[in-house]
C-alpha cells in the first residue's frame, strides 16, 4: 500500500494494519524519516516538500515491485508526505514484513535508497535567511548503487 | 448605494466634507511586484545597478500619499500624520509585497493615500529593478483595511489560506496551460527548475520541434526564449509521460514531458 500524503501518519498503527490476522510474518521493518533542525544550512525552521503527481505514485509503486521481486515480503506500507512540514515532523515511512528478518531488513533499506534518488520528490527549506532548495547528494546516489552491484 | 463624487446631475464633484466631525482614519493598503528569482536574490543581496532599492521605493511611497490629492481628481488634500511602507521579499511567490499604512486626524479616509503610496513604491520598485528583469508584473493591488469615519471599519475578507502547490503548473507567471488544437507537447517545469525559469507549464507545437525526440523539443524552447537554455544544463532530468527518459525519447501529440532537479526526498 503506497500512499502521497498532507496529513500526518501513525507508524504503530500502520505496522499493526500490516500485521492484522496474519500468522505467516516473522519479522516486522519499520523506517520512519524526520524533518532536522539542521542540514545544509543550521536552524531550518520548516520545510516544503513539492511532488509531481502521478509520476511519484507509479514510481513508489515500481520501487516496491522491484523489492518484492528481490525479497519474498508478506506486505509493505509506504507512506511520504508533501506540503510543509516542521522539525520533528515525520517525513516517510516504510514498513516491511517478511517471514525472516533479512529479507524484512534489506527490503526496508533498499526501498529508502531507491526512493531517495528515483521519486520525484523536492525539498524545499526555509530558515531565517531565506529559502533553499535542498541539493542532491552523492552518498545517496552511492547507497542505492550499491544494490545494483549485488 | 450612490456614489458620493457624483452629484444628483450624475457630474464628478468634490464632496464637502466641513461639516463631517474629525475622527482617527487608518488605511492599509497592499500591492505586488512578481519577479524572476534571480531578480529576487538579487535586490536581496543589494545588487542592484541603481542602488538601495527598497529604501528609494519607500521614500517615493511616502512622497506619493502626500500628494495623492494631485493626481485622483476629487481628493481631498489631507494632512497626513503617518505613512509607512513595509516590504516582504516572498521567495515562494516570487514577489516583493508592499503593504502601507496611512494614519490622520481628519473629515475624510486615507485609503486613496494608502492605495497610490503602494502603487507608486511598486512603480518605484521596478524602475529600479528593470535594468536586470524587464518582465516584472505589478499586481493585486488593493485596501486591505481602514478604520474610522462614518462608513464604518472595514477588512478584507481574509483568502481562505492557499494549500501548498503540489504541482506549480497553476502558481507558473508565464506559459500557456490551455492545450491548442494543433498536435502540441504539454511542457512541465518542476521544483526549482520552475523558479529559475518562471515557467510552469508551457505548450510547444510537435510542428516547432526540429526533430521528435526530447533534444527537439528543448531546441525548441531554447529557440522561443533563451532562459531555457537551462534545461541543457547535466543535472535536469526529464520525464515523458512519467516515466525517466533520456534525451532520445521519442516525442508525439499529447505527450507530457516533465523537467525538473535531481530529485531530494525521503
Amino acid at each position: 500500500m503506497i500512499r502521497v500524503q498532507t496529513a500526518p501518519f501513525d507508524a504503530g498503527a500502520e505496522q499493526a494494519a500490516l500485521t492484522a490476522q496474519r500468522r505467516d510474518i516473522g519479522a516486522v521493518v519499520s523506517f520512519t524519516g524526520l524533518v532536522r533542525d539542521f542540514n545544509e544550512r543550521p536552524e531550518v525552521s520548516a520545510l516544503t516538500l513539492e511532488h509531481y503527481p502521478g509520476m511519484t505514485e507509479r514510481a513508489l509503486a515500481d520501487i516496491v515491485a522491484e523489492a518484492e521481486s528481490r525479497w519474498p515480503l508478506n506486505g509493505v506500507r509506504l507512506i511520504h508526505r508533501v506540503g510543509r512540514l516542521a522539525p520533528g515532523d515525520p517525513i516517510v515511512l516504510v514498513v516491511v514484513a517478511s517471514a525472516h528478518r533479512l529479507a524484512a531488513f534489506e527490503a526496508c533499506h533498499f526501498i529508502m535508497d531507491y526512493l531517495k534518488t528515483r521519486a520525484p520528490f523536492w525539498k524545499k527549506e526555509h530558515t531565517a535567511q531565506g529559502d533553499y532548495w535542498v541539493a542532491e547528494r552523492t552518498t545517496d546516489h552511492d547507497a542505492a548503487r550499491r544494490w545494483e552491484a549485488s | 448605494m450612490s456614489l458620493t463624487h457624483l452629484n444628483a446631475r450624475g457630474e464628478a464633484h468634490m464632496v464637502d466634507v466641513g461639516d463631517k466631525p474629525v475622527s482617527q482614519r487608518e488605511a492599509v493598503a497592499s500591492g505586488r511586484i512578481y519577479m524572476q528569482a534571480a531578480t529576487l536574490a538579487r535586490l536581496e543581496a543589494g545588487g542592484m545597478p541603481k542602488g538601495d532599492v527598497l529604501a528609494t521605493a519607500r521614500i517615493a511611497g511616502i512622497q506619493a500619499a502626500k500628494r495623492t490629492h494631485e493626481l485622483i481628481p476629487l481628493c481631498h488634500a489631507l494632512a497626513l500624520t503617518k505613512v509607512s511602507i513595509d516590504f516582504h521579499l516572498d521567495a515562494a511567490a516570487g514577489c516583493v509585497e508592499v503593504r502601507t499604512l496611512c494614519r490622520l486626524a481628519g473629515r475624510t479616509g486615507v485609503e486613496m493615500e494608502a492605495l497610490t503610496a503602494t502603487s507608486v513604491a511598486c512603480l518605484t520598485l521596478y524602475d529600479m529593478c528593470k535594468a536586470v528583469d524587464k518582465d516584472m508584473v505589478i499586481g493585486d493591488v488593493r485596501l486591505e483595511s481602514k478604520r474610522g469615519g462614518k462608513s464604518g471599519d472595514y477588512r478584507r475578507p481574509e483568502a481562505e489560506e492557499a494549500p501548498t502547490p503540489l504541482v506549480t503548473a497553476e502558481a507558473a507567471g508565464i506559459g500557456m496551460a490551455a492545450r491548442p488544437a494543433q498536435p502540441c507537447i504539454q511542457v512541465k517545469c518542476l521544483a526549482e527548475l520552475r523558479e529559475r525559469l518562471g515557467v510552469g507549464e508551457v505548450a510547444v507545437l510537435v510542428d516547432e520541434l526540429p526533430s521528435n525526440d526530447v533534444a527537439g523539443l528543448k531546441a525548441a524552447l531554447t529557440a522561443r526564449d533563451a532562459r531555457f537554455a537551462l534545461l541543457g544544463e547535466q543535472r535536469v532530468l526529464c520525464a515523458v509521460n512519467q516515466v525517466m527518459s533520456g534525451e532520445q525519447a521519442q516525442l508525439t501529440d499529447g505527450d507530457e514531458v516533465a523537467f525538473f532537479p535531481p530529485v531530494t526526498g525521503g
